[in-house]
């Protein structure tokens, strides 16, 4: 089971008799990044089985999915992963789109890829902040993290109206448009987004401990990752180039150019690196918007019914999320409501890899290992 | 937005055709429809042949059509062709036995165990069939469509709730 080389493991404990011991984390403890409960069963200090109970946080999202209107439900599905809200509202939006066959304005596409790219950067701020915090960084990657994502939300506030849960997406393009200032803004803020991410990186991969830290933690090979159902970040860990946006185009993302960093042997530390330099992409991605984005122009299809009603139809929708692969399986049978709205989380999927990553390694190491999954609890518990 | 893969959709029915499915297009992929008895061998087939190779479990996802009975969707990718397929098998309503593909694809052991506790499925050679997102020892079904959206679930042992206490 254990993927660990066999030096890093303790010596055989022939000598010694030893009891298993069962500790519990969580679901109220800060290293868990929200209520989410693991048990680790420990011989000395290495894991030899670990148990991860969730559902604490279980709002039943796609039961009321089902009992709201079409446009009602999008609410809800800001809280899923609530670092990246517009993320969400992105491929639900999509998914409704798609069922009904409705076309988004030119502008309100450009828009919604440049808002779903700074949510990454913001989501991406916090895995950083949170990782270094988990690895020994006590307060400082948090606060060097934070500075930046106060200034994201505050850009979003501006924008929406609302800093974490916009509902800034509507079905057929977005509320309203963009504030008079935007451009200038944003484009002051990716200068300081970068130098954000350069702070963090000189603290974290500049710091010999860390890398110490990660290097050779808890490996994953490309096959292991997709028989585990792993996306993202940590699949592209591995070393294979796959991201969605790139995979199945959707939106813009056909016309802009950007790359997709991979790692090379998919451990803590290539999870961490490959996040770190999305970033980068992320603020390329969204300077290209600005430049090539129609200056006026409709924001939201004016051709919309009062009433969204949608005949038999089903789709599965996947967009490229912060975390992974964001998937929307639904189902329309007439009327105003979904009749079935599944979400794909990828932090669902990529915490069910967990155990295996986690056993065989040591307590302390554990902690980190969760950390590198960048799980949102609102996401994995939906 | 994706358009369902047209090579796919010529290829499938060679190959698949000796398990007695239907295909069909959604919006986004090619479906195909099979028995339960008939899942295991499908899926094995389009993960192991060479024009196929689904190596990746997308999702799972149980749907309740009321009368006309309910269904577990399987979305499946293939990272070497990159094409993408929808499997669905129809079943009875109640607690309808589905072979269970968790030896197969490693990540349908966690959908499967949501699938099961929200729409009574029954994955047959599951694992760790326990309930993941509700409680351990609750066994409702709350995304059956008989399900109301608001209802006082009595826990623990206690009759009644307090006077006048309700949703």
């Amino acid at each position: 089971m254990s993927v660990w080389p066999e030096e890093r493991l303790l010596t055989s404990d022939a000598e010694f008799d030893t009891v298993d011991m069962t500790i519990n984390i969580g679901p109220q403890h800060p290293a868990t990044h929200g209520v989410f409960r693991m048990v680790l069963t420990v011989d000395g200090e290495v894991v030899v089985d670990c148990e991860p109970y969730i559902g604490y946080l279980h709002r039943g999202l796609e039961k009321l999915s089902e009992n709201a209107d079409y446009r009602q439900a999008m609410g809800w599905w800001d809280r899923t992963d609530y670092l990246a809200g517009m993320a969400c509202e992105f491929a639900y939006c999509s998914a409704v789109e798609k069922l009904a066959g409705i076309e988004v304005p030119e502008r309100a596409e450009y828009i919604r890829v440049m808002m779903t790219e700074l949510s990454r950067i913001n989501s991406h701020f916090m895995f950083l902040g949170a990782f270094g915090a988990d690895v020994g960084s006590f307060g400082t990657s948090f606060i060097y993290a934070w500075r930046e994502r106060e200034r994201i939300y505050d850009l979003f506030e501006e924008v929406s109206g609302d800093r974490m849960f916009p509902t800034y997406f509507r079905v057929g393009g977005v509320t309203m448009d963009l504030p008079e200032n935007f451009e200038a803004r944003c484009r002051w803020l990716l200068g300081s987004i970068r130098q954000g991410i350069e702070d963090l990186d000189g603290l974290l991969t500049g710091n010999e401990i860390f890398v110490e830290r990660c290097r050779g933690l808890a490996p994953l090979t490309t096959e292991r990752a997709i028989a585990l159902g792993c996306t993202g970040p940590i699949l592209r860990s591995t070393g294979l180039p796959w991201d969605l946006r790139k995979a199945e185009p959707y939106g813009v993302y056909d016309r802009l150019k950007f790359d997709i960093p991979t790692g090379r042997q998919g451990d803590v530390f290539d999870r961490y690196f490959v996040r770190l330099s999305e970033m980068y992409q992320s603020a390329k991605i969204v300077e290209q918007c600005l430049d090539e984005m129609p200056k006026s122009g409709l924001v939201l299809n004016p051709a919309l019914p009062k009433t969204l009603r949608i005949d038999n139809a089903e789709c599965y929708i996947r967009q490229e999320g912060t975390k992974g692969e964001y998937g929307v399986y639904a189902i329309a049978r007439g009327g105003t409501q979904p009749y079935r709205m599944k979400l794909r989380s990828p932090s669902f999927c990529n915490l069910s890899a967990l155990r295996e990553m986690v056993v065989g390694s040591y307590v302390a190491d554990a902690i980190i290992i969760l950390g590198s999954l960048d799980i949102v609890l609102g996401e994995v518990d939906k | 937005m994706q358009a369902p893969n047209a090579a796919l959709a010529a290829a499938l029915p060679a190959i698949v055709g000796r398990f007695d499915v239907a295909l069909s297009e959604t919006k986004t992929d090619t479906n195909i429809s099979v028995a339960p008895q008939h899942l295991r061998n499908l899926v094995a087939e389009l993960k192991e042949h060479y024009k196929l190779q689904f190596d990746f479990l997308r999702n799972i996802a149980g749907v309740d059509y009321g009368e006309e009975g309910m269904a577990v969707k399987y979305q499946l990718y293939s990272f070497r062709h990159g094409h993408t397929v929808q499997v669905t098998v129809a079943t009875a309503t109640g607690h309808p036995v589905v072979p269970s593909i968790a030896a197969l694809y490693p990540a349908a052991d966690w959908h499967e165990r949501e699938a099961a506790e929200m729409f009574g499925f029954v994955f047959e050679g599951h694992p760790n069939p326990k309930n993941l997102l509700l409680e351990e020892d609750l066994h409702i079904h709350p995304l059956l469509k008989a399900h109301p959206l608001q209802k006082v679930e009595i826990l623990q042992g206690i009759e009644d709730g307090p006077p006048g206490f309700k949703f």
